[in-house]
């Protein structure tokens, strides 16, 4: 086949299966008595149209198919309306001609049948079925919607994730064909910049020239001008990358019509935001998972008319599907108003971490006639997650048992650039996409639990580690109240503490390369400005280990708990259990007993009912009762009056040391100081006296 | 084999790489350590806006290795490349045919130049030892 030939080809499909979309639209729409009124003379021009192109190209199996929908469009025109029972076999035919146009295996003989049911004449000889001879197979990704991202697609995209500017126009180009349509606007405006860089370029060759120190200053305000025109031409060729979201939905309806139809269920599928913007190769591949979605949604999570009438909802269930630009990321969501995932899965989910870890977890199915109530969703939500992750996106699952279940997808706007946060540690400077980082803390303190470390953050616990060891790298201590990113993948979250935040950064993503193939952990390495080169740590990597708590957790001077053979006893009152077992592991390793309380009422009925506490240890902001009330207390009695007692508290301001001294605390420590050699020292003083 | 050769030394070593596969020789440069990569694998550099992957000959070679070399040879085979660090470049120069019986299959010969032994290096080998090593 001769090149114009092909780009002509290239052409005809893609229009050819725009039209198909929106015939299938119109069809649908015409089913469920919401035709508009030039309805079916825009199916007919629709007909016309790729009949006309296929004619041209000597298509003939297309043009001879697409003759026959056409007669009988022109039938119902002049009859002003369409039989019903027309409407299925159109909606076949409209199937049969996107297998045939973009040069899949079709079967001649049901095309055949599909032409007499529509009461044309069977074609004399029957065609080969490949009428399409392209220079390159085109891997099914449209039109096989039930099947999971298919093999080819799944190989470009999941084995070379990242993301070279070069290697995602590969991966497009192998998705369907040489050509790119783009609007002319976005062509426009890549042109106008081009002319304005020009200029740019004569205007500072000028100045160059012209050696007039006096030009200085203009070539400085010059530069400027520079760097705007650079920041409009990448967005404005960036933009070419980009589709409209409603590019890959046409078929949605009709797939959803199909799987309800099959499952006896009543759904409609309502599409938001058709116009938000995705990178093309993104979009191309987000398909297959979709309608895999969209298929375990009306599968699995809608319930059959009659259940949702006993549970008080409509019987009609609905389906939305949506996208929309969030920040640097689009969220692409499907939510259902079915019967969301069961209570159970929900308290293992808490437990595990979260609902996407469960669902998502390779060969984790709902099996038919499930009796566990677990039937919700999952069927391949593995793959799904793999896809969408190789994209350095992430997915998020919300259910509540009988309300229904949302999945989003969180997408990156383009897959050459990608928006980063470096940090720095040791001499590593580490790029984490930003999309998947929550927030930046300053270290205070950490917890530990089995030898794992753990950050407090407003009330949950997160893992937490020293990003060196994330890495395997070597690097000195950390410094004193280190920052830490709080990363999240995968439903997880990691603190990751390092030296310092040195910013956020747009970097061009590359790939580390078939040697260094089995450096994993990372989604590539980017250049930055100043010519160094940055890892780029994936986040899903990242947040599925668990840091060893190497560094904090050693006691490498002990001071002697013992002092004449006889372990003192104190009393923890912390209400955090994770800062209680912390300090109760801490004395316990240098040989205390401890007993613990939860406040302070707690506290003080210990003393009276137990007693034999040598030494309180007390947090302030507690419930029932507070630390300094506590102090208070036991100063008060007659009994322990003169029992030692440190104070260990968040606080630090001149006055609450003052008000912590005046209720007769021994010792005061403020917690951002807190370290174990402090408070052992401090216990080791008081009980040793 | 003959045909001018990049003659390096790599600890007490001599070894030599065939000039058509080098591309370039200089400072071994500001590596990016890629901790979980062989153990042979120093890290990457930005070799003039891309990425390369730079490797300890030594390492590879399997011989012990001393302190961080300070010099780089970027070699490409089939498209891939990599830079090499070792201790000294000491000659490119036609090399004499290998007649000198060797025990490693990254070497391809080896040549007596002035009583000294020079191991030549199989490039498709040595690639295809450090493709393996990452797979």
């Amino acid at each position: 086949m001769s090149q114009p030939e092909a780009e002509f080809l290239g052409i005809f499909r893609d229009e050819a299966n725009e039209r198909l979309d929106s015939m299938s639209a119109t069809l649908l729409a015409i089913e469920e008595g919401r035709g508009a009124a030039d309805a079916i003379d825009s199916l007919f021009r629709d007909a016309h149209t790729i009949k006309g192109g296929a004619g041209m190209l000597g298509l003939e199996a297309i043009a001879g198919l697409a003759h026959s929908v056409e007669d009988v469009l022109a039938e119902a025109r002049t009859h002003a309306g369409l039989a019903p029972e027309l409407v299925d076999p159109l909606l076949r035919a409209t199937d049969a001609l996107r297998q045939l146009a973009n040069d899949e295996p079709a079967d001649p003989e049901a095309i055949a049948g599909l032409i007499v049911e529509l009461g044309g004449e069977p074609p004399a000889e029957t065609p080969p079925s490949g009428d399409l001879e392209a220079p390159e197979p085109q891997p099914a990704v449209d039109s096989q919607p039930l099947r999971l991202v298919s093999e080819r697609a799944a190989a470009a995209d999941i084995e070379a994730p990242v993301v070279e500017r070069r290697a995602a126009d590969a991966a497009s180009a192998s998705v369907r064909g040489r050509t790119v349509r783009v609007p002319a606007e976005k062509l426009d405006v890549l042109l106008d910049l081009v002319g304005e860089t020009v200029l740019h370029r004569q205007r500072l060759g000028h100045m160059v020239a012209s050696g007039d120190p006096a030009q200085r200053e203009l070539l400085a305000d010059e530069l400027d001008v520079g760097d705007r025109l650079l920041g409009a031409l990448q967005d404005a060729a960036i933009q070419t990358r980009t589709l409209p979201f409603g590019s890959i939905t046409g078929p949605f309806p009709r797939a959803i019509r199909d799987i309800a139809n099959t499952e006896g269920k009543e759904v409609d599928l309502i599409v938001e935001g058709t116009e938000t913007e995705l990178d093309r190769v993104i979009l191309e591949g987000l398909s297959e998972p979709l309608v895999h979605m969209l298929r375990n949604a009306v599968a699995h999570g809608i319930e059959l008319p009659g259940e949702r009438l006993d549970a008080g909802k409509p019987t009609r269930a609905r389906v939305v599907l949506g996208a929309e630009q969030r920040g640097g990321l689009v969220a692409v969501t499907v939510a259902d108003d079915g019967r969301g995932v069961s209570a159970e899965l929900i308290a293992q989910a808490a437990r595990e971490g979260s609902l996407v870890e469960i669902l998502a977890r390779p060969g984790f199915s709902t099996h038919a006639g499930d009796v566990s109530g677990l039937a919700g969703r999952g069927v391949g939500l593995d793959v799904v997650k793999l896809h969408v992750e190789s994209f350095g996106g992430s997915m998020q699952i919300d259910s509540e048992p009988g309300t229904g279940t949302c999945i989003t997808l969180l997408l990156p706007l383009t897959l050459a650039l990608l928006d980063v946060l470096l940090v720095e540690r040791g001499c590593h400077v580490v790029g984490v996409p930003l999309a998947s980082v929550q927030e930046a803390v300053a270290v205070s303190e950490t917890l530990s639990l089995t030898g794992h470390a753990a950050l407090e953050l407003r009330g949950t616990s997160i893992p937490f580690g020293d990003l060196a060891d994330l890495l395997g790298a070597e690097a000195p201590p950390l410094p004193a109240r280190p920052p830490a990113i709080i990363v999240a993948a995968s439903g997880r979250r990691v603190a990751l503490a390092c030296d310092r935040l040195i910013g956020e950064s747009e970097v061009v993503v590359k790939d580390l390369g078939p040697l260094l193939r089995s450096v994993s952990g990372y989604l590539g390495a980017a250049i930055l400005g100043d010519g160094r080169v940055a890892l780029l740590l994936d986040p899903a990597n990242a947040t599925a280990m668990r840091p060893q708590n190497r560094r904090s957790q050693t006691v490498e001077e002990t001071p002697e708990a013992v002092a004449d053979g006889v372990a003192a006893t104190l009393l923890v009152v912390e209400d955090s259990f994770m800062v209680r077992e912390l300090q109760r592991s801490i004395l316990e390793a240098a040989g205390y007993h401890v007993e613990t309380a939860k406040n302070g009422v707690e506290a003080l009925e210990h003393l009276t009912v137990h007693g034999g506490i040598d030494l309180v240890v007390t947090d302030v902001d507690m419930p029932e009762m507070d630390g300094l009330t506590l102090t208070e207390a036991i100063r008060a009695s007659t009994e322990w009056g003169s029992l030692p007692i440190i104070v260990v508290t968040s606080r630090e301001s001149a006055d609450d040391r003052r008000r912590g001294v005046e209720a007769g605390a021994d010792a005061y420590m403020v917690k951002d100081s807190f370290d174990q050699h402090a408070l052992l020292e401090t216990v080791a003083r008081m009980v040793g006296r | 084999m003959s045909g001018v050769h990049v003659q390096v030394r790599v600890g007490a070593e001599l070894y030599a790489l065939p000039v058509e596969n080098v591309l370039e020789i200089g400072e071994i440069g500001l590596l990016t350590a890629t901790p979980g990569a062989s153990r042979a694998a120093l890290g990457v550099r930005n070799l003039r806006g891309d990425l390369l992957p730079v490797f300890d000959l030594a390492a590879v070679l399997g011989l012990a290795r001393g302190e961080t070399p300070k010099r780089l040879v970027v070699a490409e085979r089939a498209g891939c490349r990599a830079g090499f660090a070792v201790d000294e470049v000491t000659d490119v120069d036609l090399l004499p045919e290998g007649d000198q019986e060797v025990d490693s299959h990254l070497l391809s010969s080896a040549v007596l130049i002035e009583s000294a032994l020079v191991g030549v290096i199989d490039m498709d080998r040595l690639f295809e030892t450090l493709e393996q090593d990452a797979a």
